[in-house]
């Protein structure tokens, strides 16, 4: 029998194992094609996510409703003990309003004197949420708009209340969204109302440290976190979150936006934003940036 | 009854579809927040699987490609762990002559050494060329579900998709024994 089958593997095996080597040989030359060109094949991977995840979209969207749905049934279990706790909250509510109306009097009032228009330039374009990274590893998500309603690499996206990430990877129809929890993430940031400028260093957890602070003291529990936009890669004043303290002292960032629900999402249409094109050519004066060359090409997606 | 040929093309096709719904159901869009653990690698499993069992219906060319577009869609670097399950799924292959006769006990355990080999080797060549890294942990976390997915997915090749092992003197569709 073993005669029998050397026999019939002497044409075979060797065919299949030339097969073998040359597709590794192919996938290893992807890999270091996108070792030494980036941009290049992120842009071509933007083009296969375009063209593949739209076609499971049909089937998508209901799997994670009915999901969805049976996560809001659990929460029906609880729904006592919910109200109990939403009426104790809305009686604090109501004090707040209060305090907010006065508040937004005077400032109209003190707008009006001042004549300040705020930012015109900031229009936004919404798009749904169609797909997470689908890796444990990587924080981004795929939302409906893309080159098609103009949406350029760059531009920050935010839920309703604050800051969610930055599109990275633009398709025709598709974009990536890089989330401030991923562990690629750097965002510009100012705390208010010490006026400390840091670094939103995303790490993959939920609360992302603040780096390069000054001062570490002068900033609070509780104090607003902003974007700064400095290095004009990313828009002024975008609320991202709430600093926390850790048990260990280390300094965090309670996003404000709900990273749990993430479903309809704004891109800001931010006109001359620097652009970043080819991986040598970072933010910098002129004459540095021949010296310093970016980390990866995690960054360059 | 079907032709041997049918079945092979089926089943051929039926990986690749398995593929894509593992990949559907990864992407689903469920909760943004980072997760404190990584599930398991099911495609990596189900390829172990089939290639220990029915090295023809998971043929190198599919496997690579199905591999790569898990690449591209998961934000992975490109080609690189591609390549390695392409090798390692060839080297699982050229033992599913020496294992048919062994105990389930034995398969998963090189199964698990070939797994932990792969992520090792992985990292490795990431660190080398420079490439910035998942954390340990959910890698070391990933691995484990992979290797204790391992016997579910093979309980399901078998039951549901009937990929068994082959019998002794069994001719199968390239006419050769396997």
């Amino acid at each position: 029998m073993s005669r029998d089958r050397n026999r019939s593997d002497e044409y075979v095996r060797p065919l299949g194992r030339l097969l073998t080597a040359v597709l590794v040989l192919c996938l290893i030359g992807i890999f270091l094609l996108w070792r030494i060109d980036s941009p290049r094949v992120e842009r071509f991977r933007a083009q296969v996510v375009d063209r593949v995840v739209p076609s499971f979209d049909w089937a998508m969207a209901p799997v994670t409703a009915v999901v969805n749905v049976g996560r809001d049934f659990q929460s029906y279990r609880q729904i006592v003990q919910q109200n109990r706790q939403l009426r104790r909250e809305l009686q604090q509510m109501k004090a707040w309003k209060e305090a907010a109306l006065q508040l937004e009097q005077e400032n109209a009032r003190l707008l009006d004197l001042n004549k300040v228009r705020l930012d015109p330039r900031l229009t936004h374009v919404t798009g749904v949420v169609m797909a997470d990274s689908g890796s444990p590893f990587r924080q981004s998500l795929l939302l409906n708009v893309g080159a098609r309603d103009g949406i350029k690499d760059g531009w920050a996206t935010m839920d309703g209340i604050g800051l969610v990430g930055r599109i990275s990877g633009v398709g025709r129809n598709t974009s990536r969204v890089i989330l401030l929890t991923d562990s690629s993430s750097r965002v510009p940031a100012i705390v208010q109302p010490s006026g400390q400028t840091t670094i939103v260093q995303g790490n993959n957890t939920m609360a992302p440290p603040l780096a390069f602070l000054e001062n570490p003291d002068d900033v609070r529990a509780g104090d607003r976190v902003v974007s700064s936009g400095d290095g004009g890669i990313f828009p002024a004043g975008l609320l991202i979150g709430q600093v926390a303290k850790s048990p260990e002292g280390q300094l965090r960032v309670r996003l404000a936006a709900d990273y749990e629900r993430l479903e309809f999402l704004r891109v800001l249409r931010t006109p001359g934003l620097e652009r970043i094109t080819a991986p040598v050519s970072l933010v910098a004066p002129r004459d540095q940036t021949t010296n310093s060359a970016p980390d990866g090409g995690e960054g360059g997606q | 009854m079907e032709s041997a040929a049918t079945r092979l093309w089926l089943m051929r096709t039926t990986y690749v579809m398995l593929a894509l719904v593992i990949f559907f159901f990864r992407l689903l869009p469920l909760d943004m927040t980072p997760p404190l653990w990584a599930g398991p690698d099911v495609l990596l499993a189900l390829t172990f699987a089939w290639a220990l069992r029915r090295p023809e219906y998971v043929p190198v060319l599919s496997v690579g490609l199905v591999m790569l577009l898990a690449d591209l869609l998961f934000q992975r670097p490109p080609g690189l762990w591609a390549a390695l399950a392409v090798v390692a799924t060839g080297m699982m292959k050229s033992r599913a002559r020496g294992l048919r006769d062994q105990t389930f006990a034995m398969e998963w355990l090189s199964v698990g050494i070939m797994i932990v080999g792969l992520v090792l080797g992985y990292r490795l060549i990431m660190s080398l060329s420079m490439v910035p890294q998942a954390p340990i942990g959910l890698t070391t976390i990933r691995a484990v579900m992979t290797v204790l997915i391992y016997p579910v997915v093979v309980a399901g090749s078998v039951f549901v998709f009937d990929v068994r092992k082959s019998t002794p003197g069994e001719v199968d569709a390239t006419g050769k024994t396997p």
